[in-house]
C-alpha cells in the first residue's frame, strides 16, 4: 500500500510561482471553454467579449467603462478595509452587514438634508454618516471580542442578518414615517435621492469619472502606506500573531483592535454610502454580495494591497464581462457566470497550493 | 518546470492563434445581421432557462413572439438575467443592453420602475416596456399589464360550482401577498366576486406566504387551508404548482395561476387563469418595427392593460373535474366581458342560475363592498378596474376571510 503526504516546498521562486497563477487561469480558461463548446457557443467569442468587458462594437463604450467601475469601487474598498481586520486575525465576515447599514445612513441623509443643502455639502455627510454608523457596528463587534471574548465570526455574520433585515423592512413597509419610499406608489419601493446627494463626476467627452473611483484609489494607496509605514500598523500586525507579545511590548490589544474594526468597519460603510449615492437610491440587494466577494479578494491577494487592487480588477472583469457576454446566448443565464467565476477560484487556489506544496508517494506505514 | 513552461507557452499560444483568427470571422457576421432587423433586449429577475413561473412565462412570451414576426430568437435577442430589484444593477444591465444595440427593451419586474423611467429619459432612440409599474412618458416608455383579474374571476365561478356540487361553501386561496399588492388582492376578489356569483354562501380564506415562491411554504399553506379550514377548492397566486399537488393529494380540487396545472394535479386540477404575454410582446415589438421609438408611446395606444378580449389572459381548459354546469356559465361570463357589456369591478354582479343544460345569468345591481363594510361602487356604478391594474386596489371584497 502506498499513502501520499504533503511536503512544504521553499524552493519555488516568484516567477514560478507568478506561471502556475498563470498556469491555473489557462486551465479555467480551457474548462470554461469545454462547458460553452457543449452549449453550441464559440468559447472565443465569449471570452472576448469577456475580457474586453463588451466593449468591442459598443454603441455606448462610456457606459459600459463607467458600470464597470461601478462594480470595481464598492469592490476594492471592502476588500483593502476587511484585510485590515484580516491582518489582525480578526475574521470580520460582516462586510454584508457594514455595507448596507453605511448605505442606509448615507439614504438618511440623502433624503433628510438632501433638499436643503448642495451637493458639496451633502456629499460628505453622507460618507461622514454612513462611516461613523458602520465604525459603530465594527466597534461593538470588537469591544464584545475583547472584553468578553466573544467569537467575532458569529457575531459579525449576526449582524449581517440584523441589517438585511432591517433594509427589507424600510423597503417593504408602507407607512407615514418611511420617507425611504416613493409617495407615489402604492406599492413599497425605494425613493430616489434629490439631485444633489447623487455623486458627483468629472465628464470626460461621454464618459463621467465619478468621484468615488479616485477616493477608492485614494483609499487603496492610503491603507497600503498605513499598513507598511504607521506605528499603527506595526501594531495590528503584532495583535495580529500574538495578543502577548503585544501586551508584552505594552501595547493596549484593545485600543488596537477597537481602532482597527472601526476604521474596516467604516471604510465598508463608505463603500456602502459609495454605491447609494452614484446610483441615488439604496435597495435590498444593494450589496451585491460585495462582502462575502471581499473576503475572497482579500484572501486570493494574501492580504497584500497592491495584490486586492490587481485581484479587484480581475473579479469585476469577470463578473461585468459574464454578463455582458451571456447576454448574447439565450442558452447561457447568470449561473454560468458564477459557474465560471468558481471554475477560476478553484484554479487559483489550485495554484496556489502547488506553489507551497508538493505531493510526494511513500510506503504506507500506518495502513493498518 | 521547463515541462510545465513549454505547455504553457504553446496553450497560450494556440489561444492567442484562435483569437485572432476568429474575431476576424465574427466582424463579418456581426455586420451582416445587424441590418434592419430589430435587436430586443430583455432584463428578467430570474432565468431564461427556469421551467416554471413568472420569468419562465415573459421569455416564453417573448420567443413566442419573436417566431411569430419571423425574428431569430438567437441573433435578434439579448437577455440578462437573475437581475435584482436594485437601481445600480438594472441601470448597469440597461447600459450593456443599449450598447449591444437594442432598440426596444423590456423590464419584467416590478422593482425595476425607477431605472427604466430614468434610461427612457437618457436614451430616447431606444424603447423601454416595464411591466406591473405605474410609469410612463408620453414618447418611448410605457407600462404594460394583463386584466388577469376577468380570468380569474371565471375560475371564481368554476370554483363557485364546484362548492355548491360538494355542498361545503369553504374555498381556499394560497396568496403571495395580501393587500399590500393590487396585484394579489384584485386576483382574490376577483375569484371571490366569481364563486359568489353561483353560490352567494361561499367564503374564501386566504392564506398569506409573503413571499411570491417557496414550494415548502406554498405546500404547507395549502396544507392548512385544506386541514384546518376545510377548504374544497384552493385557488392560489404563487409560483409553484404546489398548492395543487396538495389538493391532488388530499382528494380537494384546485385552480393553478399562470400555466396549465392539470398535468401536475389531475384528480384536483379545475382551470388555472393563464398569461398570454405574447400578446403583447408582439405588438409592442412590431410597434418598434414600424415607427420610430418617440412615436412608441402613441402608436401602441399608451399603456397596454389586455383583458381576455386582447387574449392576453385567458383560462386553462376545463378538466373534467368540473360540476356540469361551470362550462355554460364561464362561456357567458367571458362574453359579457370580451365585449365589454361587463365588467368585475363594478356596481353589477352576475347571478348565475340554472341547470346544466339552462344556464341562466341575471345582471343585478349590488354595491362593490369590501370586507370591513365599506361601499367601494355604489349599485349600479361603473367599474373600478384601472384603478386595480394602476396598483391603487388595497382592500378584500365581502366574502374574503384573511387569515393568518
Amino acid at each position: 500500500m502506498k499513502s501520499f503526504h504533503l511536503i512544504r516546498r521553499s524552493d519555488v521562486t516568484l516567477k514560478q510561482k507568478v506561471l502556475l497563477y498563470i498556469l491555473g487561469i489557462v486551465i479555467s480558461f480551457v474548462i470554461g471553454g469545454i462547458f460553452l463548446a457543449s452549449l453550441g457557443i464559440n468559447p472565443i467569442i465569449y471570452y472576448r467579449d469577456m475580457i474586453t468587458i463588451g466593449l468591442i462594437g459598443n454603441r455606448y463604450p462610456a457606459k459600459c467603462v463607467e458600470g464597470f467601475l461601478k462594480l470595481f469601487v464598492p469592490l476594492i474598498i471592502t476588500s483593502v478595509a476587511l484585510s485590515l481586520s484580516f491582518k489582525m486575525r480578526f475574521w470580520n465576515i460582516g462586510g454584508e452587514g457594514e455595507f448596507i447599514t453605511g448605505a442606509i445612513f448615507a439614504a438618511l441623509v440623502a433624503f433628510k438634508l438632501g433638499p436643503v443643502l448642495p451637493t458639496t455639502a451633502v456629499i460628505p455627510l453622507m460618507g461622514i454618516a454612513a462611516a461613523l454608523a458602520a465604525g459603530v457596528i465594527g466597534f461593538i463587534t470588537a469591544h464584545l471580542k475583547v472584553k468578553f471574548n466573544t467569537n467575532e465570526t458569529l457575531v459579525t455574520l449576526m449582524v449581517n442578518y440584523i441589517m438585511l433585515y432591517v433594509i427589507k423592512y424600510i423597503g417593504e413597509t408602507k407607512a407615514e414615517w418611511n420617507f425611504f419610499l416613493r409617495d407615489d406608489s402604492e406599492r413599497p419601493v425605494f425613493a430616489k435621492f434629490p439631485e444633489s446627494a447623487m455623486m458627483p463626476g468629472i465628464k470626460i467627452g461621454d464618459f463621467t469619472l465619478l468621484a468615488s473611483v479616485i477616493i477608492a484609489i485614494l483609499i487603496t494607496v492610503g491603507v497600503y502606506y498605513y499598513i507598511k509605514t504607521t506605528k499603527h500598523g506595526f501594531e495590528v500586525s503584532v495583535v495580529g500573531d500574538s495578543t502577548n507579545t503585544a501586551k508584552y511590548a505594552g501595547m493596549s490589544v484593545y485600543k488596537i483592535t477597537v481602532r482597527t474594526i472601526f476604521i474596516s468597519a467604516a471604510l465598508i460603510g463608505l463603500a456602502g454610502a459609495f454605491t447609494a449615492a452614484s446610483s441615488g437610491t439604496i435597495s435590498t440587494d444593494i450589496t451585491n454580495n460585495v462582502g462575502w466577494t471581499g473576503v475572497i479578494v482579500a484572501w486570493l491577494s494574501k492580504l497584500s494591497t497592491p495584490a486586492i487592487a490587481l485581484v479587484s480588477v480581475l473579479i469585476s472583469v469577470l463578473q461585468y464581462g459574464c454578463q455582458v457576454a451571456s447576454a448574447s446566448y439565450p442558452s447561457i443565464d447568470h449561473n454560468f457566470a458564477d459557474l465560471m467565476q468558481g471554475i477560476f477560484l478553484f484554479s487559483i487556489l489550485a495554484a496556489d497550493f502547488f506553489g507551497n506544496f508538493k505531493i510526494v508517494k511513500t510506503g504506507g506505514k500506518n495502513d493498518a | 518546470m521547463k515541462k510545465l513552461l513549454s505547455v504553457l507557452v504553446a496553450s497560450v499560444m494556440m489561444c492567442t492563434a484562435l483569437l485572432t483568427g476568429c474575431s476576424a470571422g465574427e466582424e463579418a457576421s456581426e455586420g451582416g445581421s445587424a441590418s434592419g432587423d430589430i435587436m430586443v433586449g430583455a432584463i428578467y429577475i430570474n432565468s431564461q432557462n427556469d421551467t416554471a413561473g413568472y420569468t419562465y412565462a415573459h421569455h416564453n412570451g417573448i420567443t413566442t413572439a419573436m417566431e411569430n414576426l419571423g425574428l431569430s430568437t438567437t441573433d435578434n435577442l439579448k437577455i440578462i438575467d437573475n437581475v435584482a430589484e436594485d437601481d445600480e444593477q438594472v441601470g448597469t444591465a440597461i447600459d450593456q443592453l443599449a450598447g449591444q444595440g437594442c432598440d426596444i427593451i423590456f423590464g419584467i419586474s416590478f422593482g425595476y420602475i425607477n431605472a427604466f423611467a430614468e434610461a427612457a429619459e437618457e436614451y430616447p432612440d431606444i424603447v423601454f416596456c416595464h411591466a406591473t409599474g405605474y410609469l410612463n412618458n408620453d414618447t418611448n416608455f410605457n407600462n404594460y399589464f394583463g386584466r388577469i383579474y376577468q380570468a380569474r374571476y371565471l375560475a371564481g365561478i368554476a370554483a363557485g360550482y364546484k362548492s355548491l356540487e360538494l355542498g361545503n361553501n369553504n374555498l381556499g386561496y394560497v396568496s403571495a401577498w395580501g393587500t399590500e399588492y393590487a396585484e394579489t388582492c384584485s386576483g382574490i376578489n376577483a375569484f371571490t366576486l366569481g364563486a359568489l356569483s353561483v353560490n352567494p354562501d361561499a367564503v374564501v380564506h386566504v392564506n398569506q406566504i409573503s413571499t411570491w415562491g417557496d414550494q415548502e411554504l406554498e405546500r404547507q399553506a395549502a396544507e392548512v387551508l385544506i386541514s384546518t379550514y376545510n377548504c374544497c377548492v384552493v385557488a392560489q397566486h404563487c409560483d409553484s404548482a404546489q398548492p395543487q399537488i396538495v389538493a391532488n393529494e388530499q382528494g380537494v380540487f384546485g385552480c393553478g395561476y399562470n400555466s396549465d396545472m392539470a398535468a401536475d394535479a389531475p384528480d384536483a386540477h379545475l382551470t388555472a387563469p393563464v398569461w398570454n404575454w405574447d400578446v403583447f410582446y408582439q405588438l409592442a415589438i412590431e410597434t418598434a418595427m414600424n415607427g420610430e421609438a418617440a412615436d412608441f408611446y402613441t402608436n401602441i395606444g399608451g399603456n397596454y392593460y389586455g383583458g381576455l378580449s386582447e387574449g392576453m389572459v385567458d383560462i386553462s381548459p376545463l378538466t373534467d373535474n368540473n360540476a356540469p354546469e361551470a362550462a355554460e356559465a364561464i362561456a357567458i361570463a367571458r362574453d359579457l366581458m370580451v365585449s365589454g357589456e361587463w365588467d368585475v369591478f363594478s356596481g353589477t354582479a352576475l347571478v348565475f342560475s340554472g341547470e346544466a343544460g339552462s344556464v341562466s345569468v341575471e345582471q343585478v345591481a349590488t354595491d362593490l363592498v369590501t370586507n370591513d363594510g365599506e361601499v367601494i361602487v355604489a349599485a349600479g356604478g361603473p367599474s373600478v378596474d384601472d384603478g386595480v391594474i394602476q396598483g391603487s386596489m388595497n382592500y378584500y371584497v365581502a366574502g374574503v376571510i384573511a387569515e393568518a
